[in-house]
């Protein structure tokens, strides 16, 4: 176990569902505020999160806008892992992606939750 | 998270700060609370301002994860006060 707790949050749904899109970034910026290392990981339809502009707009009701949280996110010192299959078979370029977006394949994902003291999915 | 000190000693506290949080969702007041008790010295107390009855549940399990001391909550007018010294 390291010295540092770590959770990992897997973010599988996009700007089509908002609360889905939005909670792992609450429970994320919540850990990252409690001094615990954060990593969101995006896969699947989660990827469009991560495209630039990809959360404008995208509010779920009673949270903050995403965009904001997004924002939050980073400046905490959260990290972003995207996957490579994911954003290539929408047609999403590595130019595409926000600043500090990383593009990992299944080893590094597996590498970051096997480290972590918890994983959770949305 | 129980109060550690009487609701007159609260009353009689005078924050190093006071973060205004009224009207922010979740998370935002405990990001406000992060950011605002990195502005305070240790020992110094941190006042935090919602309109979100949840906060200070939020703060009091954010105080005793981080090492700091939730000291109690006082009633607003549509908001609550919640206070935090800092420990480290």
């Amino acid at each position: 176990m390291a010295d540092t707790e770590k959770l990992v949050f897997m973010v599988l749904h996009g700007p089509e569902h908002p609360e889905h899109a939005t909670i792992p970034f609450v429970m994320g910026c919540a850990a990252l505020a409690s001094d615990v290392e954060v990593v969101l990981g995006f896969q699947a339809d989660g990827v469009e999160l991560v495209r630039r502009g990809g959360v404008d707009g995208v509010e779920a009701p009673s949270f903050p806008p995403l965009a904001k949280l997004m924002n939050d996110f980073r400046e905490l010192g959260g990290k972003l892992l995207v996957c490579g299959p994911c954003i290539k078979s929408r047609g999403i370029a590595p130019d595409d992606l926000i600043e500090g977006a990383e593009i990992v394949a299944a080893g590094r994902f597996i590498a970051e939750i096997t480290s972590a003291t918890n994983s959770l999915v949305y | 998270m129980p109060a550690t000190i009487t609701e007159s000693e609260l009353e009689a506290i005078t924050a190093a700060k006071v973060v205004d949080a009224r009207g922010s969702a979740c998370p935002g007041p405990l990001l406000e609370a992060k950011k605002g008790i990195g502005a305070v010295s240790v020992g110094l107390i941190l006042e935090i301002w919602s309109s979100d009855p949840v906060t200070k549940s939020d703060i009091g399990a954010w105080s005793a994860k981080v090492g700091h001391e939730f000291l109690g909550v006082l009633p607003g007018e549509g908001y609550e006060r919640i206070f935090v010294r800092r420990r480290k």
